[in-house]
């Protein structure tokens, strides 16, 4: 059995393991959290609190998901806004949690409209006893506009925001970026100077799951009409991945401490969002999928990889992979990578055949009566699709040749 | 009665046979589409279901297989298209039947109307049977612009289709397919037999041409077991079971004697009626048995007693000596039913043909002595086995060599 410690300290505050459950559908009452905790989720992001004025009316229903082959959320669409219990509620849920779970971390995701309400949200959730403040700069399905990804696109007005929660708070807190932005950074530069202790990232991407193709609308069908909201889930990891590595990779926020949230489902996925940054990770569409029981295998996942990177504090693994990816006119052009066709694993499919030319470089040649495939490395660029669409992995990365006239040694080329 | 005996196994639904289409590798040049006695092309319509392209999978079908939905049931696919499957190279071949089940029964459930023919050409063919290869046949040349008609001698139409147990092949599968060709243009006629009532000669004045495909459809009898009161004809047996939906009772202790499809046939439905000892005798050995793998391991687990390699020397009443053919052994077995599934034969008296070892074989395909006569199915010579692909493969040739002889481009 292995046993490692996946403590972390995140914002100042100690996480007995990097798993929350993200602000959502998943944390939106004291049973739902009570579980959660329960069945060893390390802190919870209580579901988004907003203004006792706010109003909220789901409409019905409210998801849809996108499916390829035999795989069905690939990707979910969620229609829903915060919290739709009373404010009294909620907070009376935030204190029973932390006093029931004073081990577990309690995080308050708030949202208020005007620098009023956010001050006011702080100064009451902190009086409940959470233990940290999660802007929610990012829900990109409000109903009002001074409220959600609109206001987390504006960085002025995140900086005020965040400028509010402090004056109502002094726990530490994070801000929730939207990935409806082509960069993060400018948004994430001014909630630290609005006095953000971190960031958490990313909230959905504004989506279109399906149209109904009967009925010429998209999905969910709300009385015959549909609207754009927020996609989460295994598809919006590479998109997480990169905001997160972005902000990383920005001067002066090298050391800067994020929650990483997008499409977590498995241990290494998690493994990911830590290698390049990430403190604590947060879920919601895997729970919703397949409920709060798929953190065991994360947790313990997790402790093998560190077992076998031969790591005992997992702090020891957050970044890692930062200095790793650089721009792309820094990487090595100097050498062609060709594909090693292992013919006793090839089971003659012709499928790396087929990508190579319709997708490639018409560089794999077929023997029709073996039903064998070849490299022709005159034609050969190197790309390796061929070795991505081997249904058995035969074809793996092999001889290195260096471009004429280039000075780079191929012994020195790191695959 | 026993319902099992009318009861299919489970299908693919739309979920699962997404799964299974997404098993395929969807191979360059695929072996599968190589092998198809029929000529379809699985490759192709596996490739339509893994892009969610049902009803042109369907149409891949269709065009290609009159008999279709037929096929995908009884067609032994391990010996064709599934035994070049590359996905074998990994666990186990894609199970092309169960999918072109599945869209063929997703062609029917839409009401689908995929035939397509030439314009018609004013000519006509007459066709003798309406077995597999007589029904493919009729397709094929209505597809190519002429009116045909078929004659079938029994009241029912479909030939040795209806002889298939329920559980393998439901006779509403057949009907709907002998619907679909109905109502593409082919005329339908029952209890005429050529030959007899009505003359081959009124049929070759009729018609342009007329083609043969009376089938292998009387069962054989060996001299020792004639007349005796406890045997029964492998087919006499199987049609009477399925023209009563499997209502036969059937006595505890039974004998079959065979080991091809038919056997096979044969001591499955005998388990799934509730007879208790079934045992098959059989001339062959395991080794060189005749009946698909497929339906030797469904008799198998149904718990029939299957002796291979020996053969039947002495018939007193219900008892039968059998002795091996390589070893020394006998064995004596008593039985309250005697079931002979040693083979069938075609009758074609009247028909104005020479059978050598039961086929037609006048060294050009499907020809006969009569330049206005041709052949298809089970007497015709061809490489493929008596099965109903193999008649479908001949029913679909012979209309093309038809078409080239008579069509007039």
């Amino acid at each position: 059995m292995v046993k490692k410690d996946l403590s972390i300290t995140f914002l100042g505050v100690k996480f007995p393991n990097p798993f929350c459950l993200s602000s959502s559908p998943v944390g939106n009452c004291y049973d739902m959290c009570k579980k959660a905790y329960e069945v060893g989720w390390g802190g919870v992001v209580f579901k988004t609190i907003g203004p006792k004025s706010y109003f909220i009316d789901e409409v019905s229903p409210r998801f849809d998901k996108l499916n390829k082959e035999n795989t069905p959320f690939v990707g979910f669409k969620n229609m829903e806004q915060i919290a739709e219990h009373t404010l009294e509620e909620n907070l009376r849920d935030l204190r029973k949690l932390k006093e029931e779970f004073p081990d577990k971390v309690l995080i308050a995701s708030i949202m208020g409209n005007d620098e009023e309400t956010w001050e006011d949200l702080a100064r009451k959730v902190t009086e409940c006893g959470a233990d940290m403040i999660e802007m929610n700069l990012s829900c990109p399905q409000m109903t009002s506009h001074a409220m959600g990804s609109d206001v987390g696109t504006n960085p002025e007005l995140c900086k005020k925001y965040c400028q509010a929660v402090k004056r109502g708070s002094k726990l530490p807190m994070m801000a929730k970026m939207t990935p409806n932005v082509t960069d993060m950074v400018p948004v994430a530069k001014a909630c630290l100077e609005g006095g953000a202790d971190g960031i958490a990232a990313i909230n959905t991407i504004k989506s279109i799951c399906n149209i109904d193709l009967d009925k010429k609308v998209g999905l969910p069908i709300v009385d015959g009409k549909s609207a754009i909201s927020g996609y989460s889930g295994k598809a919006v990891k590479p998109v997480a991945l990169r905001f997160i590595q972005q902000m990383r990779q920005t001067e002066g926020l090298e050391n800067l401490e994020i929650s990483g949230i997008g499409g977590i489902e498995t241990w290494e996925d998690a493994a990911e969002f830590i290698l390049v940054g990430s403190k604590t990770l947060q879920v919601t569409t895997a729970i919703m999928q397949y409920g709060y029981r798929v953190v065991e295998d994360m947790k313990n996942g997790l402790m093998h990889y560190m077992e076998e990177q031969g790591v005992d504090h997992l702090e020891d693994l957050v970044g890692l992979a930062n200095k790793n990816i650089i721009p792309a006119e820094n990487l090595n052009r100097d050498y062609i990578v060709r594909p090693d066709i292992d013919l006793d694993k090839c089971i003659k499919c012709g499928r790396c055949y087929i990508s190579c030319y319709d997708g490639g470089h018409q560089a794999i040649e077929w023997n029709a009566e073996k039903r064998e495939p070849s490299c022709n490395t005159d034609k050969c660029v190197g790309c390796l699709l061929c070795g991505h669409v081997c249904p058995v992995g035969a074809i793996k990365p092999g001889k290195i040749t260096i471009k004429e006239g280039r000075k780079c040694k191929a012994s020195d080329i790191k695959l | 009665m026993d319902s099992k005996y009318v009861k299919e196994d489970m299908g693919f639904d739309s979920l699962t046979v997404t799964e299974e289409a997404s098993r395929c590798l969807l191979c360059h040049d695929a072996p599968c589409s190589k092998a198809c006695p029929a000529g379809t092309n699985p490759d192709k319509f596996i490739r339509s279901v893994r892009f969610r392209n049902f009803k042109g999978a369907a149409e891949t079908i269709r065009m290609n297989n009159a008999l279709g939905a037929v096929c995908a049931r009884v067609c032994p696919t391990e010996k064709y298209c599934q035994k070049g499957c590359s996905r074998s190279g990994i666990d186990r071949p894609i199970d092309i039947g169960r999918i072109q089940r599945f869209v063929t029964d997703f062609e029917e459930a839409a009401k689908m109307d995929i035939f397509e023919k030439k314009p018609a050409n004013g000519k006509s063919v007459g066709i003798v049977g309406s077995g597999p290869s007589a029904l493919q046949a009729a397709a094929t040349l209505t597809m190519l612009g002429y009116a045909v008609e078929v004659y079938e001698k029994e009241k029912e139409l479909g030939g040795m289709l209806r002889l298939i147990p329920e559980y393998r092949l439901p006779n509403h599968i057949v009907d709907k397919e002998i619907e679909r060709i109905e109502k593409f243009g082919v005329k339908f006629h029952t209890g005429v037999e050529v030959g007899h009532k009505m003359p081959l000669e009124e049929l070759k004045a009729k018609h342009d041409a007329v083609l043969l495909a009376p089938g292998y459809s009387y069962g054989k009898m060996l001299p020792m077991f004639d007349g005796n009161d406890k045997v029964v004809k492998a087919v006499d047996f199987l049609k009477e079971v399925k023209a009563k939906a499997g209502k036969v009772s059937v006595p505890n202790n039974v004998l079959v004697v065979g080991g091809g499809d038919v056997a096979m046939d044969v001591v499955s439905t005998l388990k799934l009626l509730g007879a208790e000892n079934v045992t098959d005798v059989v001339y062959e050995e395991f080794k060189e048995f005749r009946a698909s793998k497929k339906e030797l391991e469904g008799a198998q687990k149904l718990g029939v007693t299957i002796m291979d390699g020996y053969v039947p020397v002495k018939v007193e009443g219900n008892k039968v000596s059998f002795e091996h053919r390589v070893i020394k052994a006998k064995v004596e077995v008593e039985a309250d039913l005697i079931i002979l599934a040693v083979g069938q034969i075609p009758v074609v008296a009247g028909l104005g043909i020479d059978l050598v070892r039961g086929e037609v074989d006048e060294g050009r395909p499907y020809v006969t002595k009569d330049p206005k006569v041709w052949v298809c199915g089970d007497i015709a010579h061809s490489a493929y086995d008596k099965t109903v692909v193999g008649g479908v493969r001949t029913g679909k040739e012979v209309a093309f060599y038809i078409d080239a002889a008579i069509g007039g481009k």
